[in-house]
């Protein structure tokens, strides 16, 4: 789309870890049974403390449809493109399976798809979007962790958020600029 | 642009456009099993290419959220929330997003199945439905002949269909029906009901306060107390959480205490100590609406914190700060009740002190506080069941103070059906339910069915209860089936209807069709009871209320109120004795349990044991959703969870498989070795270690809490005590 550039914003203060993300994704895209195939996680962060002082945080991540991709840039066939809108594509019958754009990928967002013989990865739930709806992880979450909409929109909430609250990306120093913004 | 977006639509693969989608290679899962059991002839290629939208209900757990089913060409594509559904706040888990899977699985249940080799061989012969249902009628007879009609018990747990199911009990003449409540919140309803005569919903969303025992909110789902318990956006909620784990909800909550297993009662006296000596309540308050309280003074008094602290290992002075600011915030103060199985076996007296401390905070039906439920009133159905003489009272009559006549006390029945005393029953109809992975101490439930002459399961999957069936009945899902009409209570009551999203696959069949049949042969007065399209039934359900009907078609969903309805209890009586809040309860001093709530002390944990702890995980519901696929992936198997100091104490390492002993059975599983559990206790999560060799995904993984917990129960409502049972551990 043009116009747009779309990113998703998270609060992870919210987040209880309970993988209705994971298993949406899953059946949304049909991505294929098997812990290592998803295209989207969350990670248990490392337990802080002793017993009994203890706390932890669980950050959601996927594709982070980078401002600067790595993952393009490796590509060998052009099989990894990317649209106006940031969305970061990979064409199914470009891609020969050579996977280096995962081992580039400093988020480990991408899994090799042996049911379609191609690296797959999220796209936004590009088809729900581009039909007025939500991803399919950011409909789904129970304590409305994800915000999903257009930067380019001063008005929508992605860019409300991104105004009102501190936030991060992650690993910033890669210098990948990341579209998934976490609220601090 | 254009490009990726034909290139995306052909790839979504069930959202193709061109009527040849459905021939491309690169099918998703759901349209693969199905095409791979088309080629076997088993069942017919989906054809009707169309696409349409069901509301419906999910039944992955026993929340009822609201679900838009998404159907391509036949197939169910996706489970999305539905926006509408006020309970459940646009949302679906990841267990109602695995829904497709229970349909999609090939493990499910597809044929009527009789048994040919010995109980639990997993040898098998697929039955047409009439030879199937014969046989059940040929030995449902044989033992009303034989013994007595109260010789059948018929066990099962909540459903939208089970309402049919209960009603064969009735067609047959047999009192024995028996349900889940006694291995749920029995003692729960119990100790509310005493105090309050009903038990009440906490007003999450609007309380400033809530202190949650053992309510493991983010992983054991309760909708929509599980999305409202967290602080939004600039909230200003306090959570104070007890749990002997470091569970999700801890990870949430604003402080967590790793409270003693069996000291929850000694922390909410010592809070009520608090609050009456330092004269934190509303003495007009307490005049007008409850009984007792002047009771309750002098009994509260040796209940001090510093008391309590040697008891359930939290500080005095926190017990005494907690108790001020919960007081401090009243009345959007909430000792949230959870909804869990009993701890002990005197957990009902211990749900009654959470009752009366919520009550002299003066929370009763105001916002933040604890409501009663409210209910749509659907029109009831009448059916005349056929009457027989001599049928016996139920099996466990008598066993507990307080026993529901509908759900009985697992316990206790199982207890009589090994005795066979006071007669026997020989024949067990099962619905549902799991009685193997979910009765604690499985080996006298495998005793229990070993001496029974006949066992039939419906049921969608093979589980453990349906491996050791003589005769297994596949039920269609809730996505195959449409469902009465449920009016579910609560804060924010409302109705809910499963409409029929597909056909059944494979041969099964809703229980209304199954129950139809069985009444069907046992004669013309059985058969009356079900002279009706499940269409009729929802017609006549609803006939009391107009427009109902399309706003369910509509929205998925009927309500009066999209907000909680305050104060609806004031100026009438409560269902209790006094007719107001009962502080003081004569009718337990009449039956010879304590008035006010007493403390009683648990057992040490002896020298080299350790306490096991059940609970739950927002992957999983019961033993019923282990082996869905979707959900398999989160979590393959289960852990026995030890404290990591202890582990190394112990000379364990995390991931080493374990034997864990109680005086009861014996499991082995991995260990893994945490900070998140005390050093007393043990932890697994249930689902694991299952007997059925057709829960392919999860047999042989992983270990049975069941297997391991003795049965302790509470005299007063027949639950059964889950953290009553020490372990020990060996490496395997």
């Amino acid at each position: 789309m043009n116009n747009k550039r779309f990113a998703m914003v998270l609060d992870t203060r919210k987040c209880i870890d309970c993988k209705a993300c994971t298993v949406a994704c899953k059946a949304e895209n049909h991505v294929p049974l098997g812990r290592e195939n998803h295209r989207n996680w969350v990670t248990e962060e490392h337990l802080r403390g002793k017993f009994p002082l203890l706390g932890q945080s669980y950050t959601p991540g996927q594709c982070m449809h980078c401002g600067n991709t790595p993952c393009k840039r490796v590509c060998p066939t052009s099989a990894t493109g990317q649209n106006q809108d940031g969305i970061v594509t990979v064409e199914e019958h470009k891609c020969i399976g050579c996977k280096y754009c995962m081992t580039a990928c400093p988020y480990d967002a991408r899994y090799y798809n042996e049911e379609i013989g191609a690296v797959d990865k999220c796209t936004f739930c590009a088809h729900r979007i581009y039909i007025g709806r939500l991803p399919a992880c950011v409909e789904t979450c129970p304590t409305k962790v994800r915000v999903f909409g257009d930067l380019n929109d001063p008005n929508s909430e992605v860019s409300r958020l991104l105004a009102k609250y501190p936030h991060r990306v992650i690993k910033e120093e890669m210098g990948t600029k990341p579209y998934l913004f976490y609220l601090i | 642009m254009s490009r990726l977006l034909d290139k995306n639509l052909s790839r979504r693969r069930f959202l193709g456009l061109s009527s040849c989608a459905l021939a491309t290679v690169a099918v998703g899962s759901q349209v693969k099993v199905l095409k791979a059991l088309a080629m076997t002839g088993k069942v017919s290629e989906p054809t009707a290419m169309t696409s349409k939208d069901v509301f419906t209900s999910c039944e992955m757990c026993v929340n009822k959220c609201g679900v838009i089913a998404r159907v391509k060409n036949g197939v169910i594509h996706k489970l999305d929330p539905n926006p509408d559904y006020i309970k459940s706040r646009n949302m679906l888990c990841a267990r109602g997003n695995a829904g497709t899977q229970a349909v999609y699985d090939p493990d499910r249940l597809k044929y009527p199945l009789i048994r040919v080799g010995e109980r639990g061989e997993g040898k098998w012969r697929r039955a047409s439905w009439d030879e199937a249902l014969d046989l059940v009628m040929k030995n449902m007879n044989e033992i009303a002949e034989k013994y007595t009609r109260a010789g059948m018990m018929f066990a099962s747990t909540e459903g939208f269909q089970e309402h049919f199911f209960l009603m064969l009990a009735e067609a047959y003449g047999s009192p024995n029906t028996v349900r889940h409540a006694t291995l749920c919140l029995s003692s729960n309803i119990q100790g509310f009901g005493a105090t309050y005569g009903t038990n009440p919903n906490p007003d999450v969303l609007n309380s400033d306060y809530i202190i949650m025992s053992g309510a493991n909110r983010s992983e054991a789902f309760i909708t929509p107390d599980t999305i409202d318990f967290l602080k939004g956006d600039g909230g200003q909620r306090k959570v104070v959480y007890l749990d002997p784990r470091f569970t999700k909800t801890a990870a949430k909550a604003d402080e967590w205490y790793p409270i003693k297993p069996g000291g929850d009662m000694a922390f909410i006296l010592a809070m009520i100590n608090v609050i009456v000596s330092e004269g934190l309540f509303n003495q007009a308050y307490l005049d007008e609406h409850t009984v007792g309280f002047d009771k309750l003074v002098p009994h509260i008094e040796p209940y001090t914190p510093e008391w309590a602290e040697g008891e359930c290992e939290i500080a005095a002075a926190d017990i005494r700060r907690i108790a001020k600011e919960f007081a401090a915030a009243a009345p959007k103060a909430v000792y949230y009740q959870g909804r869990r199985s009993s701890f002990f076996s005197n957990d009902t007296q211990m749900r009654r002190a959470m009752a009366i401390l919520n009550a002299i905070i003066g929370n009763w039906d105001v916002p933040g506080g604890m409501i009663p439920s409210g209910k749509i009133k659907l029109a009831e159905h009448v059916y005349v069941a056929p009457w027989y003489d001599d049928v016996p009272d139920r099996l466990d009559k008598d066993c507990v103070t307080y026993l529901s006549e509908k759900d009985g006390s697992w316990k206790h029945f199982r207890d009589r059906v090994i005795a066979g005393e006071p007669y026997p029953v020989k024949g067990m109809m099962v619905y549902k339910q799991n009685p193997v992975a979910s009765i604690p101490n499985r080996a006298k439930t495998l005793e229990m069915m070993k001496q029974m002459d006949f066992i039939c399961s419906i049921d969608i999957t093979m589980s453990d209860t349906a491996w050791l069936s003589d005769v297994v009945l596949p039920e269609a899902t809730y996505l195959e089936r449409m469902d009465p009409v449920e009016s579910i209570p609560g804060l924010l009551p409302l109705l809910s209807l499963r409409h029929q999203v597909i056909e059944p696959l494979f041969e099964a069949k809703p229980c209304l069709w199954i129950m139809q049949q069985l009444a069907k042969r046992m004669g013309d007065e059985a058969a009356e009871m079900y002279d009706y399209t499940i269409e009729e039934f929802v017609e006549h359900q609803l006939s009391l209320l107009p427009g109902a009907r399309e706003m369910l078609d509509s929205k998925g969903i009927y309500y009066e109120n999209a907000t909680p309805v305050y104060g609806s209890s004031f100026g009438k009586p409560l269902k209790t004795k006094s007719g107001k809040i009962e502080i003081y309860s004569e009718k337990y001093a009449e039956n010879g349990h304590d008035p006010l709530p007493v403390f009683t002390a648990q057992t040490t944990v002896p020298q080299g044991k350790y306490r096991l702890l059940v609970g739950r995980h927002a992957y999983f519901t019961h033993g019923t959703t282990a082996n869905n696929p979707y959900l398999h992936d989160l979590m393959p198997e289960n852990t026995l969870w030890l404290n990591a100091g202890e582990a190394k104490r112990m000379g364990l390492k995390h991931g080493q498989r374990v034997r864990v002993k109680s005086p009861v059975g014996e499991e082995v599983l991995a260990l893994e070795a945490t900070e998140k559990i005390r050093p007393d206790s043990v932890y697994m999560c249930h689902g694991f270690g299952v007997l059925s060799k057709e829960q392919t995904k999860i047999y042989g993984k992983g270990g049975c809490d069941a297997a391991l917990l003795e049965d302790e129960v509470c005299p007063i409502s027949g639950n059964v005590a889950m953290h009553h049972t020490f372990v020990e551990i060996f490496p395997a």
